[in-house]
């Protein structure tokens, strides 16, 4: 049998096959004009680029040794808004030397949608949003979504999106790789900011951490391009598992009618929070965030922030002692007023970890806290506006 | 029938030996429930055999053993188990100290806050660490790759001290102490030896490595988790016994804490580590992460990093962590 010819490839074709893949390299043409050279993505997938509207300074930017390229915004949006069960979502994004890039979700939070196999909620839920109804079996997968960037040296990557939000039983991994050149020292090394955060649902639904499993890695290695050796830098992975998954088969059939009749119950008034709140014990994954409606994680890293880092830092370490005691008779009145990073429902912590990382861990009762809390820091410290523009504080 | 006393003595003593036989084999049955690692791993076969054939009341009369196998296990994990093994673990709360802080009000009822908080503590060291005791145990000489990994993975400076304190008590204590005493060249199994030279290997690079060295250069730390897993294997525990005394460790180093911060009285500290609600929240964390990859290890309880980041902001401290 003969085999058929090598097709002639369409010059109109995608070079991506799979659904939900998107590459991006952002390259520096001379003398100084930041240029994607790549630009694929594929359904679900939707990346858009923005003409940089922002002309950094010399004299505004920290490294004054070279004028910094002018900063491309990518938009990365996903048909719905959301993800639904069985979307893999892959990007890849290629930073050449000395470029910058923002990255931000202007369709607000990440939905993730539930997974629920035969659940008529979750059918109508999904067909507003997307023409195509995935198959059945398609229904029980999890939603995944990775992101992978190589930062060339003197390049800089800015990427603060909106929370994930995982809707009730739903079920979502998220890998995020950064590569930085690990052969590039001092002012030459490649920098980053990246935010991960995630809330516990939609609460005017009266959803709390009510989502099967949440897992989220974000990975910073760096790899040395001549070598081609590679060393773990920063790992930073959170897992909110309500472990029901974890039983065998028999319990998992027993909990699962639990749950259905549970929800078929109260499914005519889904809009209203359930009552009894107070005395229905806590799942698991709420008691392990307690009292937080919302936990995250900021990491930075590089020449670019570095002067974020060491204000963070400052902030953190000038925070009011927990347990002290004013022995002074004046104590009312001396009492400073409470600043910025103290302010409100906020819990946090950072950390200069290892290699010049500063990692800031964070927990607070709802989106709202939190997002004024970063945003106030970040706009006051001011350094993310002088190097990127307000843009890319778009999600804060 | 009439049996003379030497017979009758004859019987009851197999009888004895069939009931030890039975529960040993019971025990191996509760042992094979745990999803297997991976198969190149042969030493599955004896863990919690041991202590139930010593304090067996049938076994009394039996012929003493004197295989050297078990014993010597045995009596290696009654050294790792021992809360005089200097590692300074007195000197760690692992974040119950500064979690007090932050439960003020709480504290009215504290015996049932003492209690969510050592549950999550359990499932996190579970999560983070036990990974990395596996993995050490399972292949000792990627020690050094784990040691980094797992420093790149502790999000915050306070659990990082904590960590390589006793990482490097534990390296100590195995070259002043041990080595002397299992590093011997007999040993059965091949993994052993390769577990005491990844020791040696190990702790040459972390003296050849100065302390103030530059940041962004990454030398050896000596973190906690994988070492115990390199030394458990040096020393000829098992497993389960690896993992096993490393969350129990772990328990009664809270629970030692919370009796000094007078959360509770020493008899009701025992009483919480006796428990079998104890054992079998031990039990299920580590049949939970017993296939879990390093890389797939991660922080189960966010609002414990948040505590323990924040002990470094505590007006007064009695822990280090």
């Amino acid at each position: 049998m003969r085999q058929p010819a090598m097709p002639i490839r369409s010059p109109f074709e995608s070079s991506i096959a799979k659904p939900g893949q998107g590459t991006v390299v952002l390259s520096l043409l001379p003398p100084n004009n930041p240029t994607l050279t790549t630009l694929t993505y594929k359904y679900p997938l939707k990346l858009v680029p923005r003409a940089p509207g922002f002309i950094p300074t010399p004299e505004s930017s920290a490294l004054s040794s070279s004028c910094p390229s002018r900063p491309v915004h990518l938009y990365l949006l996903t048909y719905g808004g959301g993800l639904l069960p069985g979307d893999h979502i892959e990007v890849s994004i290629k930073l050449e030397p000395r470029t910058r890039m923002v990255v931000t979700t202007p369709q607000g939070s990440t939905k993730i949608f539930k997974t629920e196999p035969g659940n008529a909620n979750g059918i109508k839920l999904i067909k507003g949003h997307r023409k195509q109804m995935p198959a059945n079996q398609h229904l029980a997968d999890m939603s995944q979504q990775s992101l992978d960037v190589r930062i060339g040296r003197q390049a800089a990557l800015c990427y603060l999106p909106d929370p994930s939000v995982p809707f009730k039983n739903s079920r979502y991994a998220q890998v995020q790789t950064f590569t930085v050149d690990a052969a590039a020292k001092g002012d030459e090394r490649s920098s980053l900011c990246v935010l991960d955060w995630v809330t516990q649902g939609r609460t005017s639904r009266g959803e709390n951490w009510n989502f099967r499993f949440w897992r989220g890695r974000n990975e910073v290695w760096a790899t040395d391009e001549k070598t081609g050796k590679s060393r773990l830098l920063l790992r930073d992975s959170v897992i909110l598992d309500d472990e029901t998954e974890d039983l065998d088969i028999s319990d998992e059939d027993s909990d699962e009618e639990a749950g259905e009749s549970g929800l078929n119950s109260h499914s005519g008034r889904a809009d209203t929070p359930p009552p009894q709140a107070g005395l229905v014990p806590l799942n698991v994954i709420q008691e392990r965030t307690r009292p937080h409606g919302v936990v995250g994680t900021l990491i930075l890293s590089g020449p670019v922030f570095d002067s974020l880092g060491t204000y963070l830092m400052h902030q953190f370490n000038s925070q009011p002692r927990i347990g002290s005691r004013n022995w002074a008779s004046s104590a009312p009145s001396t009492a400073p007023e409470p600043s910025l990073s103290t302010k409100g429902d906020v819990t946090w912590t950072a950390a200069r970890v290892r290699a010049g990382f500063v990692l800031v861990k964070f927990g607070a009762k709802d989106f709202e806290t939190a997002k004024d809390w970063l945003g106030g820091l970040l706009r006051e410290e001011g350094s993310i506006i002088r190097e990127f523009g307000e843009e890319a504080l778009f999600c804060l | 029938m009439l049996l003379d006393n030497s017979q009758s003595q004859h019987l009851q003593s197999e009888i004895a030996q069939l009931e030890a036989r039975l529960l040993e084999l019971r025990a191996q049955l509760d042992i094979s429930q745990y999803p297997s690692p991976p198969a190149s791993h042969p030493d599955q076969k004896t863990a919690w055999t041991i202590p139930s054939d010593i304090y067996k009341h049938e076994n009394i009369h039996n012929n003493f053993h004197s295989g050297s196998g078990p014993s010597s296990s045995l009596h290696a994990l009654l050294l790792l188990s021992d809360s005089a093994l200097p590692l300074g673990s007195f000197a760690y709360s692992s974040g119950l100290e500064s979690y007090l802080a932050h439960h003020k009000p709480l504290r009215a009822n504290p015996i049932t806050s003492f209690h969510r908080f050592l549950k999550l503590s359990i499932a996190s060291i579970a999560s983070t660490s036990l990974p990395y005791v596996l993995a050490g145990y399972r292949e000792p000489d990627t020690l050094e790759t784990l040691d980094n990994d797992l420093d790149a993975s502790t999000p915050c400076i306070v659990a990082q001290r904590a960590s390589i304190a006793q990482g490097r008590a534990l390296i100590g204590v195995w070259e002043r102490a041990f080595r002397m005493s299992f590093a011997t060249p007999a040993a059965t199994d091949t993994g052993a030896e390769v577990a005491v030279t990844a020791m040696d290997d190990f702790s040459d690079a972390l003296k050849s490595c100065s302390d103030e060295d530059n940041e962004y250069d990454l030398g050896p730390k000596g973190h906690f988790a994988p070492l115990w897993g390199v030394v458990c294997r040096a020393m000829g525990l098992d497993l389960h016994q690896a993992a096993y005394i490393f969350v129990l460790n772990h328990a009664k180093a809270v629970l030692s804490a919370a009796v000094r911060a007078s959360v509770m009285g020493p008899y009701q500290a025992q009483n919480i580590l006796a428990s079998q609600t104890l054992q079998d929240t031990i039990m299920k964390r580590i049949q939970r992460e017993w296939n879990t990859e390093v890389e797939q290890a991660g922080q189960v309880v966010p609002a414990l990093d948040l505590w323990v980041g924040r002990h470094e902001l505590l007006y007064s401290r009695i822990f280090n962590s």
